[in-house]
């Protein structure tokens, strides 16, 4: 099987500053791909490329063969382009499966004049049932029907993804899953991504935290200053000497 | 099917109330539900969706301008009236959403203002075909097959038009439109990032509320039987803003709440303060806005949820 997902080139520059400089990489369905740098190396840049909220200044990004570069951030989501964000973003005041449901929004096939004529009703409770699968497959499921803004931080991150798998991606964008975890809440979310990379779903996961990712991670690419300086197995990423000067260095020593 | 029988079980007790009333309670009980069905599709646009829009009660006075003079100044049939009265409505909701949405929702809020400024002074200087000043006057509603809808009879049309307002706007809001529109309201570039087309979803949402408005203008067109500027005034767009904050933004509940308090309000309040309701309606909505800003449906949640 080929590459779901091809970068080439990509290059984004903001006024003077290369914030990501002629990058290069791939993902194939299944493949959990690590991306680690410093603070500012681009990669939530490159991220927010891909999902199409910011343009590229020069490049291509390649989606199951077709370019998406330039596509608005709902085309490249109804594509099977799935994100979570680094800070969560919940839609307040809805319960948890809801918000999951907001994730399913492209995989509904009803109109507008389908639902208006009460003819949806057979979809809605279908697509409810999935939803209430993957709330318990993020192991969320007592909550389902709770207010969202009841969660917690970490079950916060959970819905994210949650949410994100709802749109039943081809590949998901995880920025910084782990972040603000317990060292408990990590290790569930390491064996939540195990499982959605055992669907055959292509992950790109941004992390801080080496601990975490190399560990779980089939391949790493390594940024700085918006270019890769690396790209390998975890166990090559950890002998590789730019690696530990420009990022592994300041965080052992 | 089981929801259906519902729906057509509310229609029936709202329009047999109709049967015992006197004349008069029977004009405050049409006027009653078509400020309900008002703020029902203004509490799905700003409630739900988050526009903050000005001109909802000015597409209620376009579907009342626009069936009388095309009815008694244009001669059209009434079903030619009503198609074209409502394509109209179409034409102006998506002049007014297709620029606003792609600016923020400060410029929605000046753009619908504007319209609404701008809908009065079109009335006032109509000349002939909008009647100027006086607005139009002197004519009924046509026979249909021969029929003449009148009395309580013509309050059951208002009330199946508040139900089918209601059936609507409660199927759109249990859908996948629903909870997009509740995902722009909260974080527009989240909802994109789920596949929400925002823009589509806002212009969607502007129009098929701005339609169900000029709906209710064409039956309220034959309640008074008269069309007038006043009557379309910018304060009652802002009376609607108060009565789903009152009542509680976001909550169909909210909505009719908000609005049968705020309609009859005045019935209670005139004998006590005359003509400054409007002091008593702002000190509501600051109170609300400070310190429920869930409305009067939030109470109510907070109430029943203290008993269980």
């Amino acid at each position: 099987m080929g590459p779901i997902l091809q970068v080439e080139k990509l290059t984004k520059r903001f006024g003077g500053l290369t914030a990501v400089d002629r990058l290069d990489f791939e993902v194939r369905g299944g493949e959990i791909l690590g991306v680690i740098g410093p603070n500012g190396a681009g990669k939530s840049t490159t991220f927010n490329l891909i999902a199409g909220a910011y343009g590229a200044s020069e490049g291509d990004i390649r989606f199951a063969g077709e370019s998406i570069a330039g596509l608005s951030p709902h085309r490249i989501a109804a594509r099977g382009v799935m994100r979570t964000f680094q800070h969560n973003r919940p839609f307040a005041g809805m319960p948890v499966i809801d918000n999951v449901l907001v994730g399913a929004h492209t995989r509904f096939a009803a109109r507008l004049w389908s639902v208006v004529l009460g003819t949806s009703s057979h979809e809605e409770a279908r697509m409810r049932v999935r939803a209430e699968e993957l709330v318990q497959f993020v192991g969320l499921g007592e909550f389902a029907r709770a207010d969202v803004g009841t969660l917690s931080f970490g079950q916060g991150r959970l819905l994210e993804i949650a949410r994100a798998l709802a749109g039943e991606p081809k590949l998901i964008l995880l920025d910084e899953p782990a972040a603000g975890l317990t060292p408990a809440e990590t290790a569930r979310l390491a064996e939540i991504i195990r499982g959605v990379a055992a669907r055959g779903i292509a992950v790109l996961l941004i992390e801080h935290d080496m601990h975490f990712l190399l560990p779980l991670a089939h391949r790493v690419v390594v940024l700085n200053f918006g270019a890769k300086i690396a790209d390998g197995l975890p166990d090559e990423i950890r002998a590789n000497r730019a690696v530990m000067d420009a990022y592994l260095g300041a965080a052992t020593n | 099917m089981k929801s259906a029988l519902r729906w057509v079980a509310a229609i029936a007790v709202l329009s047999a109330a109709a049967f015992f009333m006197s004349d008069y309670h029977n004009d405050v009980y049409r006027k009653l539900m078509l400020w309900v069905a008002l703020a029902l599709g203004y509490n799905f646009l700003f409630g739900v969706c988050g526009q903050v829009s000005f001109s909802h009660f000015a597409f209620y006075g376009i579907g009342a301008y626009s069936i009388v003079i095309l009815l008694f100044q244009a001669h059209l049939p009434l079903p030619v009236a009503i198609v074209c009265g409502l394509v109209l409505c179409v034409v102006f909701a998506l002049v007014v959403a297709i620029p606003s949405t792609r600016l923020e929702g400060f410029y929605l809020a000046l753009a619908t203002l504007a319209l609404g400024q701008l809908f009065i002074v079109v009335l006032n200087e109509g000349g002939s075909i909008t009647g100027g000043n006086g607005g139009i006057a002197n004519y009924r509603l046509p026979d249909i097959f021969g029929v003449r809808i009148r009395g309580p009879w013509y309050t059951a049309v208002i009330a199946t038009l508040l139900v089918g307002t209601l059936a609507l706007l409660w199927r759109l809001d249990h859908s996948w439109f629903g909870r997009a529109c509740r995902a722009v309201r909260d974080n527009a570039e989240a909802a994109a990032a789920m596949g929400v087309d925002v823009a589509r979803v806002k212009v969607i949402a502007f129009t098929l509320t701005a339609v169900l408005a000029g709906i209710a203008g064409m039956v309220y067109a034959f309640v008074d039987n008269t069309v007038n500027p006043p009557i379309f005034g910018i304060e009652n767009a802002f009376l609607l803003l108060f009565m789903v904050i009152v009542g509680g933004a976001g909550r169909h509940a909210g909505a009719v709440i908000g609005a049968v308090l705020l309609f009859l309000l005045p019935f209670w309040l005139s004998p006590v303060v005359g003509h400054h309701q409007a002091l008593v309606f702002g000190v509501l909505v600051v109170a609300a806005i400070l310190f429920q800003p869930r409305g009067l449906i939030g109470l109510w949640d907070r109430f029943s949820r203290s008993r269980s």
